[in-house]
This record gives structure tokens, sequence and C-alpha cells, in this order.
């Protein structure tokens, strides 16, 4: 957590290709009044396009919301990459998917993601998950300012 | 004294019939042992008793004899040899001797052979060998007065075969201009060579013939020697007696020719056979004597000579095989009838027979081993193509299987990739709906409250259908995890969780699982039995009093499971259909389904090699069965 510095509210990086479900997690995390500013990358290259803006200066994401279906580079081939990277390895990683295959679950922990959920499809169940993410990772597992 | 003169005389009768009774038996015993006595048979030959001719005539003779059965008979055997003892002076002394040696004996046949003996015979008949038939084998036929006189004569005439054996060789020889005609006798009267003057009367016409009769040896060879081509020499007879050293025999003077001539000899006597004549027509001795015995058997058994016509002795083409071969002369070339002497038989007609035999198994065996051979590569040609073909067959298997993997995973990753894909939209639809419901429910009116909630629902069923959609696919394509499984903890965390997710519906939950071990994929066995207490637990809700046992059986080969209910039961015409995904019994407003449910416990049983089926009655509740292999 060396990257992690004190200062204003650190954003949530959504890697996510649908508009609609880019939408339906703004809303998500509003209703549950969640402060954080939520980037969106909309596929793998964007997604790694951000590390050139980290490099940069720009503050690090409190974490990673990953979908693996994306286009172009898809979601596992991101997280190896930033697993592998020697600064931002350690943001944590949540990979939300639609997928419940054991395969992706399983070489999704193996690359080294934080946490594996998968999108319900009703939205209260979806709120539930907001929450959850908000608790344990941007509140939680915040270190003390 | 009358009286005693008559009684003496009665005496004497009675004493002659008894000598005349005596004599009669006698006389018949005697005559009936005539007829089983031995007969007494004397050969007298011309020559001595080492020549070739008496030897071959000697054993035709006896041979003729023995033909007889039970014959009894003693043969006596004499030799003129005039030509070593010649003269009147000695035929007188042989007549003396014979007379003297056979006074004692009964001779009853007489043979004589050839023509010197059988004069010596008839000049000396009247008081040798008087009463004695005679049987000759001669050349000249005597005369009917001789023929007819005293104890009677018969026998053979050896004709002269001088025209027959010169036809013969010319026949062979047909470039002869000139023949030598050789013959001599120690007493050089030039008794063959006026036999063959007359014999080859009238082929002076056609060959110049010149006759080489009673030369010194020395000239004899000299002039044999010189003959020219063209030439052929008639053998007829020819000894020396000479002074200075042992006499020649005709055949020692034949072998002396031979090797000092290089033209063809032919000759009529078959004893010189061998000796250096190519052949010609002979006399053969030994059949000479099997003839002579014939006559002689029936003169014994009681025929008289006089009443046996005189025959005429067969002669026979006879050749030295040597000689045919040194002439270059052919077998088929020879008259039918011939006898070739002397043959060296080939290998082959030695061994014809042993060669045929022996090639023929020879072939046989090769034939068999040629057909095994054939048999064996027809095999190993057969099972060659049957490999080629079940390799074939292996390889478009493998290709077929392949392509068939590859459709099968297609189809699953196209199933797969709809249910997920579905669930997009219909999370946008369910988001939504609900931000409508929960952000502007105060503009909408009731019934427009009531289509969100309908969307609402639908989405909900959409969503479970998926889900169970996506539990059938990914069954299949899973990898099966077989593990030891103790069934009582399992149902029991099972039935927990179905309590717990049902909290509002009273089910009387009995489980009696008897603590049996099975080995079994786990997730198979916990979704099929999670499947069936959903069923269970689905087809109670209107029943009052709903229970549903879970129970278990065990057996050598297998485990069953059982989850028995007492809801509304099925009829048993569908016991199997409602295992097939998508199928129903009810319809969806009573009993709400996917129909996937029982189609995924029957696929996660196959998978594990176990069963999966059903038992109602309408009405009656039903028990839905799991058998595990053990």
């Amino acid at each position: 957590m060396s990257q992690t510095q004190p200062g204003p509210i650190r954003p949530i990086l959504l890697v996510e290709d649908r508009a609609m479900d880019v939408d339906l997690t703004k809303r998500a995390f509003a209703k549950r009044k969640l402060l954080n500013p939520i980037e969106v990358a909309r596929d793998g290259e964007e997604a790694l396009a951000f590390f050139d803006r980290w490099e940069a200066g720009e503050p690090l994401p409190i974490c990673i919301l990953l979908d693996l279906r994306l286009p172009r580079i898809n979601g596992l081939e991101v997280l190896r990459r930033l697993k592998n990277h020697p600064k931002f390895s350690t943001i944590p990683v949540i990979v939300l998917t639609t997928s419940t295959e054991d395969r992706d679950i399983e070489e999704a922990y193996k690359l080294g993601c934080n946490s594996y959920i998968v999108k319900p499809v009703e939205f209260d169940k979806f709120l539930e998950v907001a929450s959850k993410i908000e608790l344990y990772w941007c509140a939680l597992n915040l270190p003390s300012r | 004294m009358v009286a005693k003169v008559y009684k003496r005389s009665a005496v004497r009768i009675a004493v002659l019939l008894f000598a005349g009774v005596l004599v009669c038996i006698l006389a018949t015993t005697a005559t009936s042992q005539d007829a089983g006595a031995v007969k007494k048979v004397l050969v007298l030959y011309w020559d001595t008793k080492d020549f070739s001719g008496n030897i071959s005539f000697d054993q035709g003779f006896q041979a003729g004899l023995n033909a007889e059965p039970n014959s009894r008979w003693e043969l006596f055997s004499e030799y003129l040899d005039s030509t070593r003892f010649p003269g009147e002076h000695q035929a007188g002394l042989l007549h003396d001797y014979l007379r003297e040696k056979y006074s004692g004996q009964k001779i009853d046949v007489v043979i004589a052979t050839p023509d010197p003996a059988l004069d010596f015979l008839i000049r000396n008949r009247k008081d040798l060998f008087t009463d004695c038939p005679i049987v000759f084998v001669a050349v000249r036929r005597p005369s009917i007065e001789v023929l007819r006189a005293g104890a009677g004569l018969t026998g053979i005439i050896r004709a002269n075969t001088h025209r027959k054996t010169i036809d013969l060789a010319l026949k062979l020889h047909p470039d002869t201009r000139e023949l030598f005609v050789i013959s001599g006798t120690p007493e050089l009267d030039k008794r063959f060579e006026t036999l063959s003057r007359e014999e080859l009367a009238g082929y002076e016409k056609r060959i110049r013939i010149t006759y080489l009769t009673d030369l010194p040896l020395p000239e004899l060879l000299n002039r044999v020697r010189q003959l020219p081509q063209g030439s052929l020499i008639l053998y007829v007879w020819q000894r020396f007696a000479l002074k200075s050293e042992k006499s020649l025999q005709t055949t020692q003077v034949l072998e002396k020719i031979r090797q000092n001539t290089s033209v063809p000899i032919y000759g009529m006597g078959s004893r010189n056979i061998g000796y250096g004549l190519v052949g010609g027509y002979v006399q053969d001795s030994e059949r000479n004597g099997l003839e002579a015995a014939e006559i002689v058997r029936k003169i014994l058994n009681g025929k008289r000579a006089q009443d046996i016509p005189v025959d005429s002795a067969a002669s026979v083409p006879m050749f030295d095989w040597r000689e045919l071969k040194r002439f270059g002369i052919s077998e088929a070339s020879l008259p039918s009838g011939s006898v070739v002497r002397f043959k060296e038989f080939t290998f082959w007609e030695q061994y014809k027979w042993r060669i045929v035999g022996v090639t023929t198994l020879l072939l046989l065996q090769t034939s068999f081993i040629v057909i095994l051979l054939v048999e064996r590569r027809r095999r190993r040609l057969a099972k060659d193509a049957l490999d080629q073909l079940n390799a074939e067959l292996e390889t478009r298997i493998e290709a077929r299987t392949a392509a068939l993997n590859a459709k099968s995973r297609e189809l699953e990753t196209f199933a797969y990739s709809v249910a997920h894909d579905l669930k997009a939209p219909l999370r946008g639809i369910d988001g939504y709906s609900r931000l409508l419901f929960d952000e502007c429910s105060g503009s909408l009116d009731d019934e427009g409250r009531s289509f969100l909630q309908t969307i609402q629902a639908s989405t909900d069923e959409m969503n479970q259908l998926i889900d169970n959609l996506l539990a059938y696919s990914r069954l299949e394509r899973r990898e099966l995890k077989t593990d030891r499984i103790e069934l009582t903890p399992m149902v029991r965390a099972l039935v927990e969780e179905k309590k717990r997710e049902g909290a509002d519906q009273e089910v009387d939950f009995v489980v009696d699982v008897n603590g049996a071990t099975v080995v079994a994929d786990s997730s198979g066995l916990a979704q099929s039995l999670r499947n069936y207490l959903d069923n269970a637990i689905k087809f109670t809700r209107k029943v009052s009093t709903p229970r549903i046992e879970v129970g278990s059986k065990e057996n050598a080969r297998s485990c069953l499971l059982w989850v028995r209910d007492n809801g509304i039961g099925f009829d048993m015409k569908y016991h199997d259909r409602i295992f097939d995904i998508f199928q129903r019994l009810n319809v969806a407003e009573d009993y709400p389904g996917t129909g996937i449910g029982l189609a995924i416990v029957r696929k996660a049983m196959e998978r594990m090699g176990g069963r999966a089926w059903a038992e109602s009655e309408p009405g009656q509740g039903a028990t839905f069965y799991l058998e595990i292999p053990k």
C-alpha cells in the first residue's frame, strides 16, 4: 500500500463494456451513498491506459471492479498485467462478472484477484453487492488516513 | 498108390495156383509201383559240359521237367565232345563206354542235341539205347524211315535263320555292299560254309558275299581288320583245335574278331550274343531245352514218340544292347518281339518307379508347401487388409469423435454464451424496472405498478430458467470429480438448506439415511438431491401436511437413495418423460418450474454411472430414486 496516500477520496475504477451495466452500477453505488467517484474503462485497452495516467500522478483507485468479458483485451489479461506490475499490483481487484464458471473463478484467483463476485440479475441483490463492496473495500479495507 | 499120386498132383496144382496168384499180385504191385517210379532221362550233348549253349539247354530242360507236378525223374548227361576227340575211333570208344555204363540202367528217354549227337545215336541204335525213344533238337530233319524206326524218334528242328538274320542286318545297315561269312571247324570240312551257301543263295545279286572259311586265326583276324566300309560279318561258327595252344571256343574266336574289326557282326547262335554279335535271329538254347522237356513229359506219360509230330523251334530276334549302341541303332528300329540283352540300364530305366514315386512325393510335398504358403500369404494379406481397415476405421472414428467433440464443445460454448448474454439485458430489465418502481411509482397508477411487478416476476422466471440451463450445460462440461461421501451429513445439510429457504412452508422432513458411504461426484450428487428436494417441496405445497422422507438402502453393487413425498404424484405413464429436459406435467401457474431440474438429475447420475427414476400414483405422492454404483 505504498502507493496509497492520504488525501481526497480516491476513485473506484469500473472496467465494464456495457453502458447499461455501467449506469446500473453507478446508480447502485449512488443509492448506497457511496462517495467515491467512479472512473470507467470500456475495455481492456482503456483499462491498461490508466497505467500511464497513474504513472503521471493521478490518484490510484481504491479498488478496481473488473468484468471478465471485454472487447479486445479480456479481463483476465488485464488482471494478469496488473498483478504483474511492479507498482500497481497491490490495487485490490474485485472481479464482477456474469460468469459462474469454475474455470474463470479459479483462473481469476490464480492471477491474484482479491474477490470474485457474480453479478446478480436482480437489482435488489445488486444493491446488496454494492453495499458490501463499499463496506469492505472502501471503508473497512481503507488504511487510516 | 493111385490115391497117393492123385494127392500129390492136387498139392502141385494148389502150389501152382498159389504161385500164380502170388505172381499176379506181385505183377500188379510192380505195375502200380512203375507208375510212381523214378523216370530216367539221358541227354547226350554234342559239345562239352562247359559249353554255354549246353548250360542254357540244361537249365531250360530241367525247368521244363519240373513243370510237371509230382514228377519223379533222374537226369543223366553225356557229352560227345567230338571237336576235341574227333574221328570214328573216338566215336566207337564212346559207344562202348555208354553201352557198358548204362547196361544196368533202364533209360526211359534219350535226348540228343544237336545234329552230331543225333547222328551218333541213330548210327548206334542197333545196340545202344535200342528200346529207348529219342527226342532230338537238331537242324536237319531225319528221314521218315529213321523217324519211324525202333522205339521212335521225335523232336524239334532248329531252322536255319541265315536269311532272316541277313535280312535284318541289311535293314539295319542299308548301305551294306559286302558280306563276309565266317565259319570253320576243327575238321576243316566246310560243313557250315555249305550250309550258309545254301541259305544265302540269291543274295549275291544284292551284295558281294565272301566266305572266310577255315582260315588260320592270325590270317582271319588280319582279314577282318581290313574290311572296307559298308561291310557286314555273318559269324556262323568257328573253332580252332590248336595243338600248340589251348583250343579256342567259338565265343573266344568271336571276341577276337570283334576286337579286330570295325564292322557290325551278326550271327544265329544265342550263345554268341554278348561276345561281339550285334544280333540276329537266334535259337535260344534254354527255350529249346524247355520245348524238349515238354516232349519228354508226353513220352513219359505214355505217348509214343512216333505219334508226336516233329516241330520247328521258334527263332527270336536277339541283340546285344552294347553293340546296338556302338553302331547307333535305336531299339525302336528293331523288329517287334526283339530281345535286347546286356542292357545297361540308365539311371532312369533302373530307378524309374522309384524316381517317379519320389518325384511324385516331392511334387505333392511341394504342392502342399506351395498351397500352405499361398494360404499363409492369403491370410497375411487378409489380415493386412483387415488391419488396414481397422486402422482406417479407427482413424475415421477418431476423426468423427473429434468432430463430434468439437461440435459438442461448440454447442456447450454456445449454450453457455447464450445463457450469459441473456443475463445482461435481463439485468437491465430488472434494474430499470426496479428503478422505475422506486423512483417514479408516484406518477404511476395501480395498473402501471402491476405491470412493473409482472415484468419483475417474468425477469425472475427468466433468470431461474437461465440459471438452470447454465447448470445443465455446466454439468456436461464439468470434469467428473469422485470423492468418498458420507451420505448422512450431506443429506442433513441439504435438508437444512431447504428448510431455511422455505421457512414459510411447514414441511415435515424425515431423514433416515443409514450412514452409508458412497464414492461419487459430490457436486453432481448434491445437485441431484437438491433438485429432488426442490421437486418434493414444490409438489407438496398444496397438501395440508406436507411430509418428505429421505431414505437409503445398500446392497453389494450399489447404494439406493430416495426422496418420498406425499404430494400430488403423477401418472406412471409419464414416469420417464419427467426426466427429459423441458418436460412438465403441470401448468406453470400451479407449479412454476423450468422443466430442467429432473433432467439435470438424470444427467448427473448417468455421468457417474448411476440411475435416476421415479414411482408414483396420482394423489398418492411420489418416490424419486437415485442409484449410485459402488
